[in-house]
């Protein structure tokens, strides 16, 4: 490597290239990383990346996309030869973790307070054994009172559970979708009223700043 | 948790990539006394929501339909039933409870149907409120389920990382188990031990030896060059508590050759010794220099 100061020429970006970039990662790469290291504008990774999608599809290697960042894993298919290969399981969860999950993985970013009100139950611990499987990850904090962590997913659990990106998920029941829809309208207005006291047990340092969005808007997957 | 009297009828789904997903196990035995008969696993689901809708789906059920009112009792039944020691969680599935009977009271109440007399500020329904918690539970509930079965029909998606590149370097490879040969054993043992050194030898303790005239020959080497010694001074730095005893005895000694006189003004004080001058050696009789320095401390008795 002898061009890695700031003034390197653009290399541009083909769907080869960025093959070959993703392959020798050994870590998922952001879509603005990516355009900084090729010298390209960010539409043209997105139409990049959306044309290896497009090639992969079928192949044994595809492309894993959560938000920003994208990354080269296996296909789902090869999941348990290659399993079998490296002497990895399936991940295995308890109901109450799953329950958990599922809440987190088609609402997110949402806060504790938004799981219990679903579940009708104390989640704190599940949550916290979540976070430290990396199933879940924080987000940020929620504008509402206590600003409340905001919980999501991200590749650890697209990886274990085989979904190459958040649309891949299995649709909810229709009704429960259609319901999500309207709760996401409703919740642009309001804020989320269960977030009070929802970190009374999280440490209460300096709030960390979010991206300003509403939270609880984004509905996961869409009704499927 | 009373044991319920056999038979019993276990109710449980088998989650599978294309069933239902589990329904929350209950086991209802029969009994005189269903709250005692009923055990609740509380182990295969969580909450109040979790138990309700076990309940209902263990009487195939429509949660969309099925009025929740008429499953007060058999809710209250199964509250009986669990572990007491789960207070933190008892009080949710109390609340529920209430609810389930609040529901079932206005269902035996007469109303009178009126939508122009309806209140807009009347409280919502509570049956629709909790058939709609039900529902968004169930949902999410059996979205798990479904993700569960993906994990295990996918095992999952790996990339390229050290962690997946060490593990490919160990597997892979056939291992086939051999008779263990009791030589090979013995061989690779004496090897082990041949490789390993040997332990290095503890410190020896050498004794030091230190004599009241060493001690006093550096006290008399210390007076040729000034007119007088503190002793504390001249044992700065010095840590070895045997080495301060013996040249504290050594300056005695030399108190009593009349070599030196020691001087203390207050106690704790410096300890000033200084040689005698002849004037003083010849009032006390002389400077005794010809024996030889007593090292066996009796002198001290």
């Amino acid at each position: 490597m002898t061009d890695l100061d700031g003034a390197a020429e653009p290399l541009g970006l083909t769907e080869a290239t960025l093959e070959a970039l993703l392959f020798v990662a050994e870590r998922p790469l952001d879509r603005r990383e990516i355009a900084t290291l090729a010298g390209v504008d960010r539409a043209t990774v997105d139409a990049r990346i959306g044309d290896l999608e497009v090639s992969l599809a079928g192949r044994g290697i595809r492309l894993v996309v959560s938000g920003e960042r994208v990354e080269l894993a296996t296909a789902h298919e090869a999941g348990r030869l290659v399993g079998r290969y490296v002497g990895a399981g399936a991940t295995r969860l308890s109901p109450a973790a799953l329950e958990t999950l599922a809440i987190v993985a088609y609402r997110q970013p949402v806060t504790r307070g938004g799981v219990e009100r679903i579940r009708g139950v104390d989640s704190d611990y599940t949550i916290r054994a979540l976070l430290h499987r990396r199933l879940i990850v924080e987000l940020g904090r929620s504008d509402s009172p206590g600003r409340p962590f905001l919980y999501g997913t991200d590749f650890e659990f697209l990886e274990r559970f085989g979904i190459a990106s958040l649309d891949e998920l299995p649709p909810l029941d229709a009704d429960v979708a259609a319901r999500l829809v309207e709760e996401a309208a409703e919740r642009a207005a309001n804020d989320d009223i269960d977030a009070e006291a929802d970190d009374r047990r999280h440490d209460a340092g300096p709030a960390a700043e979010t991206d300003g969005s509403s939270p609880g808007v984004a509905v996961g997957p869409g009704p499927g | 948790m009373v044991e319920a009297t056999p038979p019993m009828v276990v109710v449980s789904g088998a989650v599978g990539a294309s069933d239902p997903p589990a329904a929350p196990s209950v086991v209802f035995g029969e009994g005189r006394r269903p709250e005692i008969a009923t055990q609740v696993r509380m182990d295969a689901f969580e909450g109040p929501l979790g138990l309700l809708l076990s309940l209902i789906e263990q009487r195939h059920l429509d949660v969309m339909t099925v009025p929740l009112g008429a499953l007060a009792e058999a809710y209250l039944d199964a509250l009986a039933g669990l572990e007491s020691d789960r207070i933190g969680n008892v009080s949710g599935f109390v609340a529920i409870a209430g609810q389930l009977i609040l529901i079932k009271s206005r269902a035996m109440l007469p109303r009178r149907i009126d939508p122009a007399v309806v209140s807009p500020d009347e409280a919502p329904d509570p049956e629709a409120e909790l058939r709609a918690r039900l529902i968004l539970y169930r949902a999410h509930r059996d979205a798990g389920a479904r993700l569960q079965a993906a994990a295990i029909e996918r095992v999952g998606l790996f990339r390229r990382e050290p962690a997946v590149a060490n593990a490919s370097g160990r597997a892979g490879a056939v291992i086939v188990p051999r008779p263990m040969d009791p030589a090979a054993l013995a061989a690779a043992l004496v090897r082990m031990l041949r490789v390993i050194p040997p332990p290095p030898p503890p410190p020896e303790t050498v004794a030091r030896t230190i004599t009241i005239a060493q001690r006093a020959e550096i006290v008399r080497a210390a007076l040729r060059g000034a007119d007088s010694i503190v002793l504390q001074e001249l044992l700065a730095g010095v840590r070895d508590r045997v080495v301060v005893a013996v040249t504290f005895l050594a300056m005695l000694e030399l108190m009593k050759r009349r070599e030196i006189i020691v001087e203390q003004h207050v106690p704790w004080g410096p300890i000033i010794a200084r040689s005698t001058t002849p004037e003083e050696r010849a009032a006390a009789g002389g400077i005794l220099t010809d024996a030889p320095i007593d090292e066996s401390l009796e002198s001290f008795a």
